[in-house]
């Protein structure tokens, strides 16, 4: 699919409609949408906005690729002056002092935020049906969930309500909301992005990243994002993305996890699929490496224990007495418990009770220190692996999405469907979620720092396909 | 007295237990030999002489407003909290 952004950027300066034209049917048709994926509209920000790029090319002023283009905001993330509510009843009537980096480059580019979108409460889940502003239906099936984390994000951008939507992404809450919405979702490395301003889940593998209707909007709104960041220090700096450059089929070999297909729990026909794709690659003259996956027993279980001790910790600061909503009781101590209680979700205490738990003595080194461990394990096969393919290929889920309602009820099932995207996130490794091969799409994995390559070859697969 | 505090404690969260999903996840953990690597990793610690500067930077006047705009409880502009001296 050709770039949205180009297409409307045209349409603006040709003076085919105007900017508040644009955004008022953007949020028009979100208001009136029956998804479940809006928390609050930013309709009076966004069309003073508008308003402004309309002057612009009023006066004969150039405007930017992104002036004027609206786009979504994960509800996980600060706008100055708006609702930050991580879809929690905690944070319901929180309004964010400052605006995250990610966020405040876009509308520096001039890009217009129009919503902040439903998701899991506080990234807690894979369904988004963890909120309290109701589960996030699918934009092909109503019946079905939206995926999640950042449900509603994919789903705004799968329905043309947002032109792309900005997630973020722990363990998969960008690509498999993207694959279950049939678009383009993009984790990228680790620190290519900052995420001053996001709210921290688990602060070693959180990303922000972008989830748009093609490879092209993928590329140019991270080309926004990135970059080296004064309040995060753990971004780095980076040279801007170019995927135009074709690749060619000789110089690639492609690798792809033998474990991961020969698990019991894939869905029959993504296996069909995905080993489909892998025998028009090779048609097509690629080289083609199957892989073990040497962790494959413990991975789940080494990403949870070390995102519910990050959660647990990053959570404890969450207790009513400088923001959010407050329980009062007689002592302070009976005030923390009540507004912890009442404001996060079951799902929610699940997580920062286990990380509690991991953290605790006793059990910090028979759990937690050895996640450690199993981790560095993790990204010392991927950096092997890595010197001998160029690029990893995964299925994004297990199965198809779930109907509405099923996930929340066995939450061990629900971890479980993690298990083709939260090892990329332990290795903190950029991975494209694209919506073909697969109903549920293809996950394309190169080395730390090879984001552009991602996407070159994202382009490669479809031309093969 | 015991020196390991309750669940309870440790989450603040009342009623705060064990779940049956997640000792499984943390069974598989448990259960995995120790890998012979180095678990400190630290891939993103910043080198010493690419430390921020330490500096305070005064938060703009909106900010300020919005901050107290957020306070559970507010009297003549301060954060009422709830008793911290405790018997």
């Amino acid at each position: 699919m050709a770039s949205e952004i180009i297409k409307i950027h045209e349409k603006l300066v040709n003076k085919e409609i105007s900017c508040t034209q644009l955004v008022q049917e953007k949020l028009d048709a979100l208001a009136k949408n029956q998804y479940n994926s809006v928390n609050f509209l930013l309709s009076d920000l966004a069309l003073e906005k508008a308003k402004q790029v309309d002057a612009k090319i009023a006066e004969g002023e150039k405007i930017g690729l992104l002036e004027g283009i609206p786009f979504g905001v994960k509800d996980v993330f600060l706008l100055q002056g708006q609702h930050a509510s991580a879809s929690s009843n905690f944070l319901k009537n929180y309004i964010s002092p400052y605006t995250a980096t990610a966020i405040q480059k876009l509308i520096d580019a001039g890009a217009i935020p129009l919503v902040k979108e439903n998701a899991d409460s506080f990234g807690h889940g894979s369904t988004s049906e963890n909120t309290i502003f109701g589960a996030v239906k699918n934009a092909h099936n109503e019946e079905l969930v939206g995926g999640g984390s950042s449900g509603g994000s994919a789903v705004n951008v799968a329905k043309g309500y947002t032109v792309f939507s900005i997630g973020g992404d722990t363990g998969g809450s960008i690509r498999q909301p993207a694959g279950f919405n049939k678009v383009y979702g993009l984790k990228p490395t680790y620190g290519r992005v900052s995420r001053y301003g996001l709210m921290a889940y688990t602060s070693s593998t959180d990303c922000v990243g972008p989830i748009a209707s093609s490879i092209e909007d993928i590329e140019l709104v991270m080309n926004v994002i990135s970059g080296k960041d004064y309040h995060d220090q753990t971004t780095y700096a980076s040279e801007a993305l170019d995927s135009s450059k074709a690749l060619d089929a000789k110089n690639i070999t492609v690798g792809y996890y033998s474990d991961f297909i020969e698990n019991k729990g894939l869905d029959a026909n993504i296996k069909k699929d995905f080993l489909s794709v892998i025998e028009k690659l090779k048609a097509k003259g690629v080289n083609v490496k199957p892989l073990p996956f040497k962790n494959a027993d413990t991975l789940v279980s080494t990403y949870y224990a070390l995102a519910m001790a990050e959660t647990a910790s990053n959570l404890a600061r969450l207790d009513g007495s400088m923001y959010g909503e407050r329980a009062n009781a007689d002592s302070l101590k009976e005030s923390y418990a009540l507004t912890r209680s009442e404001g996060f979700t079951e799902e929610s205490k699940r997580r920062i009770v286990g990380g509690n738990q991991v953290l605790s003595q006793g059990h910090a080194d028979e759990i937690y220190l050895k996640a450690r461990a199993l981790r560095a394990q993790i990204m010392d096969h991927f950096n092997k692996d890595f010197k001998e393919v160029s690029v990893i290929l995964s299925p994004v889920s297990p199965a198809n999405p779930p109907k509405i309602g099923n996930s929340l009820k066995d939450p061990l099932a629900m971890y479980l469907s993690d298990i083709y995207t939260i090892g990329f996130s332990l290795g903190e490794l950029p991975t494209l979620t694209a919506p073909v091969g697969t109903s549920t799409g293809i996950q394309i994995t190169t080395a730390k720092k090879q984001d552009e390559l991602t996407l070159k070859f994202a382009k490669f697969l479809i031309a093969a396909l | 007295m015991s020196k390991e505090m309750s669940l309870e404690d440790l989450s603040s969260i009342k009623g705060a237990t064990h779940s049956k999903a997640v000792e499984e996840l943390f069974n598989a953990i448990k259960n995995a030999p120790l890998p012979a690597v180095n678990n400190d990793f630290n891939n993103n610690a910043v080198a010493l002489e690419d430390l921020r500067p330490d500096e305070v930077h005064n938060s703009s006047e909106l900010e300020k407003k919005l901050i107290k705009q957020n306070f559970p409880k507010e009297k003549n502009g301060y954060l009422v909290v709830s008793k911290v001296i405790e018997n």
